[in-house]
């Protein structure tokens, strides 16, 4: 996949979108991966809300959190994070919280 | 890319000693009839069309023959006479960098061990055994790619492929259990843990706990309904998953199906269920056993076998009226063409849905969804795991279909990147989340 364009900067991704340095990750970063990965013009406080409490529990203890603590933590139904990230809380939200790509069957 | 960047320092890095042993292993998994095998195809060519990367892709590297070639230029090279003695007339190769890269290339990179062309080759060639062996073979050159491997190394490490916690699986399980309770509107309703001399130890894919949860509720309503005696597991034993079956280092995969042989003894269930998830079944159910070299002192069981149990037996009843929405089913390889589960789900779909349409063609002649054999897991590959996924994505569109079905988490995962690729516009659930919708409780 080709970089995309930031800020002046070359951001690499890897070929699914993840970022390949999730430490050069920031939140106009976010707003970027938002519309070139998952199609979204606009961010509402509901994904915000989602997606820096991935990335504050992403720089704490270096994994992605159980959507049970997406929920818990930011109140957000569960139905409700479906439906603000279209490819899901793994490739949806945590590839905009600038995390890599979580092992597993995803 | 970094993926790649990464294979070439790792071909680089080869010495002598790593293709010895490569052969050795690559050797050691084949079997008689296997190695007949690499003397036997007769490049008839039908296999090209059965290949979903082939139909997607029409070059010559994505014919079977071609990746069987591959493969086999380099066991002529080493294990036949006239390989050794004149090479070049039986087109034998000497196993180098360049080889190795090509057997990289052909078997993890163009195969999702999904076996289609197996069956329809006129000679009933084995290939995903033979690109098994190869993989088995990379994998002692230290040419598995690393996050294949990654997976393959949370189930060592932390019983479940993405290291998910005791504490959070716990957690988990138990507002799942909350959720199921408000659904049913019963305080009764459990997901019970570690329940000793419980019938049925049930098992699922850690995918559903760390993301998508719905399916495991819906399972629990469904043996809730029926009034099962079931247990999940804390410990590890509760992920049915195995990658174990991708990156073929058997001893690395009994490892991992030690966890579910181990939480049936240390619970006492009768009976191991396995979730809705392909390779997990093929993994427990057919290769455990020979990984394990012995057989399992219970009965195993998928979920679907279970759940067509339940309803001819009248211990759940289901209401199709409750699902109009259009249904078709998605036919996963591990499940279906090798793993046998063929009938169960589509008995149990036709009870809990008005309007189910089959794809064509299906069952043991399904189309992988090009999410099999690992390739969700190596990101370097994803061009063509979606490119190959254009077949599956036309068999859907061709049903005309709303919700499709899948009893597998992993081809869940493909078909749902395949929707939004190909805008296919549709649902994707599993079997256990359509019965649970047309479960009626006053029979």
């Amino acid at each position: 996949m080709s970089p995309i364009a930031f800020n002046g900067t070359a951001v690499e991704q890897n070929e699914e979108g993840f970022l390949v340095d999730p430490s050069v990750w920031n939140e106009e970063l976010a707003v970027v991966l938002a519309k070139a990965e998952e199609g979204l013009d606009q961010l509402t406080d509901d994904h915000w809300s989602v997606i820096r409490f991935i990335r504050n529990h992403f720089n704490e203890s270096g994994n992605a959190p159980m959507v049970r603590s997406m929920c818990k933590g930011t109140g957000v139904p569960l139905k409700r994070i479906y439906e603000l990230f279209p490819s899901g809380p793994a490739k949806g939200a945590c590839k905009l919280a600038g995390l890599p790509k979580p092992d597993g069957c995803v | 890319m970094p993926e790649l960047d990464e294979l070439e320092s790792r071909l680089d890095a080869l010495v002598e000693g790593d293709f010895q042993r490569g052969l050795e292993v690559f050797r050691s998994k084949l079997k008689e009839a296997e190695a007949s095998y690499l003397n036997s195809c007769v490049h008839c060519g039908l296999c090209a069309s059965s290949c979903h990367y082939h139909r997607a892709d029409a070059t010559l590297e994505n014919v079977p023959a071609h990746k069987l070639d591959v493969i086999a230029a380099v066991f002529k090279r080493n294990f036949t006479a006239m390989g050794r003695v004149a090479p070049g007339l039986v087109g034998a190769r000497t196993f180098d960098r360049e080889m190795a890269k090509a057997w990289v290339d052909a078997v993890f990179g163009r195969c999702s061990l999904c076996g289609r062309c197996s069956i329809n080759c006129t000679i009933g060639i084995a290939m995903p055994r033979i690109f098994r062996a190869a993989r088995a073979a990379l994998g002692a050159m230290g040419l598995t790619p690393s996050d294949l491997q990654a997976t393959v190394d949370n189930s060592l490490q932390h019983g479940n492929n993405m290291a998910i916690t005791q504490e959070d699986w716990v957690e988990t399980v138990q507002w799942i259990e909350e959720e199921l309770q408000m659904e049913v509107d019963d305080p009764e309703a459990k997901l019970p843990l570690d329940k000793k001399g419980a019938k049925i130890l049930f098992t699922v894919n850690p995918r559903e706990p760390k993301f998508f949860p719905l399916s495991l509720q819906a399972s629990a309503k469904v043996f809730w309904a029926a009034k099962e005696d079931w247990t999940l597991s804390s410990d590890p034993g509760w992920d049915l998953t195995n990658y174990g079956l991708f990156n073929c280092k058997d001893d690395e995969a009994g490892a991992i199906t030690q966890n579910l042989v181990d939480a049936m003894e240390r619970l006492g269930c009768k009976t191991l269920v396995i979730g809705e998830c392909g390779h997990g079944y093929g993994a427990a159910r057919w290769e455990g056993p020979e990984w394990l070299q012995k057989s399992y002192p219970f009965e195993i069981k998928s979920i679907l076998e279970l759940m067509d149990d339940y309803l001819r037996e009248g211990r759940i009843h289901v209401d199709p009226s409750k699902n109009t929405v259009p249904v078709t089913l998605h036919d996963p390889c591990n499940l279906v063409r090798h793993g046998g589960i063929c009938e169960a789900q589509r008995r149990v779909l036709r009870k809990s849905v008005t309007t189910f349409t089959e794809m064509t063609p299906n069952r043991a002649e399904n189309f992988c969804c090009g999410g099999g054999g690992g390739q969700l897991s190596m990101a370097r590959y994803k061009n063509r795991r979606i490119q190959s996924g254009g077949v599956k994505a036309g068999q859907i569109k061709d049903t005309g279909a709303k919700i499709v079905v899948a009893p597998c988490h992993n081809c869940i995962d493909q078909l749902m990147e395949l929707n939004k690729e190909y805008k296919l516009n549709v649902q994707i659930k599993t079997v256990a989340e359509m019965v649970a919708d047309a479960i009626v409780t006053t029979a």
